[in-house]
């Protein structure tokens, strides 16, 4: 039963979201209908959130009650086996995808971190931080080579995209603006 | 129809222009690298480029974007066959000829094979593209809401049926992505659907938040649970093979219904919605095996493996753009982009835009042949530096994707709240890929749901809400009856497979039973 629910746990959230997302649109203004004789702006969102609340609805029952694998398959199932089996792919002998779910919590905290701090420590610094994080949690840790990879690269990133591209990225705030201006300065962006 | 060969000129002439021969070489170079890296798809690098097409004219985005898809359709055949590291899903069926010929000595062949096939393919599609697609946007100018309903209903199945993998999950997918073009400012009555007291989403979820996030932060997010693979490429040694040897026009000439097959297989696949270069390239190389002279021979290195999916896939292009200028509905996922970079400067692509902006059409046009021109040039003198890509750290690699998504999704509003919309559907897109809910159908879902609501609404106030019309008119009823025949045939085939099977006692006493 445990693995049952656990099989159905993603089409379950869907089913809460659904749900919820029904409430919602119950909240929208239909006042412009026509006393209802047309069908008004909540009439499309509602019609695709029933369905999506159906499909999922019929998975949980499928999977939970009835225990059933029936899946139905696209079109292009199958498809990709060739001529003798499965395609031959990089990992070919390795027994099943290990997961690496710390490099992931890893990798999110800094993606996260770097939406968190790229409106405080401006573009050019951040990037700098990012890039050299990133890449030694990602595995490659030679450290010469990581600071001067983050650092060419943020400096080329802020000259292709402020002085090339003309897009106006966070330039940071207090000590860490004036460092971004005096960059933009020393590369011609006034 | 000579009219629209005639108009062409003016689309070449067009790549005259400094800006517009800049854009054709970038997008020609950053289309073969994002094909030659593993970590990058060739849809994920045209949804990086997309945002940065913001700041320039249509014209020279436009290019660069179609130069990227030409490009980005052939690279990925180089590694196949040389290190047998595909760099995209539709050149695996390289792996079983290609990679073949490689163990034989036979690599400068095989690259020469696919370079004809590529070529050969790509220049057939895109005379056909031409030639077709104003005949078709005539048509489409008859069409009505109902009907575009219909084809935008098509496009949606379409994605849907062949999107790999579970039917319910791919429509679930594809309700999300309708959901998420509702939210903001209704078009119709103005009323405010979803915005959660939140300014940022009373201007609608962007599209190109959901596709940089969904496909770029998503799939970054997928290789970090995966593990970056090592520093140690498999691109090192083996470097005096990069050399490619064309084949003679007698021995093209021998396999002539090979190119045939597959050429043909790419355009009609391609022109289906959803379709795109890989399912073109499998079924080609499919259709080869079974009605090929040389069919058994097939997975052994011969070149009629090689030239049926490189031919079928670049073919994917010509055919794939004539729904997508015709009549709005995008035929792959690169196509999809395209679209969003019409969008994103103001012009829906259509029968429409061959009146308006017939300009565009005709430099789409030309960049196709240009690119298809400048693909093999670069294509057989570039594969040492391209190669040389493969060395680079997949986690170097994944950082700058990380940074051109944020940089891409900045510059698009210069809204820091996009940052966060764009990380949440990087998680979004993760979680689909782990739990196995295709992507495609929640980003064209995203795209084409304000074209299939306003249609749908439009309908509803003409014909007295009498949704019947959809089914009643003769080309929307039929364009209606292939959409449902397409979404019914995978769940009646499944349907009848379950039940035929054994009962779970006999499956139980023999395992060999399924």
């Amino acid at each position: 039963m445990q693995s049952r629910l656990r099989l159905c746990a993603p089409h379950f959230v869907m089913l809460l979201v659904s749900i919820a997302l029904y409430f919602a649109a119950s909240q929208i203004d239909t006042s412009g209908t026509n006393g209802g004789r047309r069908i008004g702006p909540d009439f499309w969102p509602k019609a695709v959130i029933i369905f999506m609340g159906a499909l999922a609805l019929y998975e949980v029952t499928k999977r939970v009650i009835f225990g059933s694998d029936f899946r139905a398959k696209s079109l292009t199932e199958g498809l990709t086996a060739g001529p003798a089996g499965d395609p031959p792919t990089e990992t070919d002998g390795e027994e099943a995808t290990i997961e690496y779910p710390r490099l992931l919590a890893a990798g999110s905290l800094l993606i996260l971190g770097y939406v968190g701090a790229v409106n405080w420590l401006g573009f050019f610094v951040t990037t700098a931080l990012f890039l050299f994080a990133f890449t030694w949690v990602g595995g490659f840790r030679r450290h010469g080579w990581n600071a001067l990879i983050s650092s060419v690269g943020a400096f080329a990133m802020v000259v292709l995209f402020m002085r090339v591209a003309y897009i106006s990225l966070p330039l940071g705030e207090g000590p860490f603006r004036s460092l971004s201006i005096a960059l933009l300065n020393a590369i011609g962006v006034r | 129809m000579m009219e629209s060969f005639i108009n062409l000129g003016g689309g070449l002439s067009a790549h005259l222009l400094p800006a517009n021969m800049l854009a054709m070489f970038i997008g020609l170079v950053l289309g073969m690298l994002v094909a030659v890296l593993p970590g990058l798809t060739l849809v994920m690098g045209v949804v990086l480029a997309l945002p940065f097409t913001y700041k320039m004219g249509v014209e020279p985005a436009l290019i660069l974007l179609t130069a990227m898809y030409v490009s980005g359709t052939y690279a990925g055949a180089i590694t196949s066959i040389l290190f047998r590291i595909p760099g995209e899903p539709m050149d695996v069926p390289l792996l079983w000829d290609g990679y073949a010929m490689t163990r034989r000595g036979e690599a400068a062949k095989a690259l020469g094979w696919s370079l004809a096939g590529a070529f050969i393919g790509g220049l057939i599609s895109a005379v056909l593209m031409v030639a077709m697609a104003k005949p078709v946007a005539h048509l489409a100018l008859r069409f009505s809401s109902p009907e575009f309903f219909a084809i935008v209903f098509f496009g949606l199945a379409s994605v849907v049926a062949l999107s790999g993998g579970s039917v319910v999950n791919a429509l679930i997918s594809l309700c999300l992505g309708l959901f998420l073009a509702t939210v903001g400012i209704d078009t119709i009555y103005g009323a405010e659907r979803f915005a959660f007291g939140q300014p940022f989403l009373l201007d609608g979820v962007e599209f190109l938040l959901v596709m940089v996030g969904a496909y770029g932060i998503g799939e970054v997010l997928s290789r970090l649970n995966t593990g970056f693979k090592s520093e140690d490429s498999a691109a090192k040694g083996g470097q005096s093979r990069f050399k490619t040897a064309l084949p003679s026009i007698r021995e093209m000439w021998r396999i002539k219904w090979t190119f045939f097959r597959g050429t043909a297989t790419g355009i009609v696949v391609g022109t289906v919605p959803g379709a795109g270069a890989t399912v073109s390239a499998f079924v080609a190389y499919g259709m080869e095996s079974q009605y090929g002279k040389n069919g058994k021979a097939l997975g052994t290195g011969v070149p009629e493996g090689i030239v049926a999916a490189k031919s079928a896939a670049t073919a994917s292009v010509g055919g794939a753009l004539v729904p997508l200028l015709a009549m709005g509905i995008p035929g792959s996922g690169a196509t999809a982009i395209i679209l969003a970079a019409f969008l994103l400067h103001g012009i829906q692509p259509g029968p429409q835009v061959f009146v308006n902006s017939p300009e565009l059409v005709n430099i789409v046009f030309a960049a196709v042949f240009i690119a298809l021109v400048g693909m093999c040039i670069l294509g057989y003198f570039a594969i040492k530096p391209l190669c040389k890509v493969l060395d680079a750290p997949e986690a170097i690699i994944s950082a700058f994707v990380v940074l051109f998504c944020f940089v891409g999704a900045f510059a698009a509003r210069n809204n820091l709240s996009d940052l966060y919309v764009i990380a949440f559907f990087g998680a979004v897109g993760f979680l689909f890929e782990k739990f196995k809910f295709p992507i495609a159908p929640m980003v064209l879902g995203t795209i084409l749901g304000p074209l299939a609501e306003s249609n749908f609404m439009t309908t509803m106030v003409s014909f007295d809400n009498d949704w019947t019309v959809l089914f009643t008119r003769p080309i929307s009823g039929a364009v209606m009856a292939l959409a449902l025949f397409g979404l019914i045939y995978p769940v009646l085939k499944a349907l009848l497979a379950h039940m035929r099977r054994p009962p779970p006692a006999a499956r139980a006493a023999n395992p060999g039973l399924r």
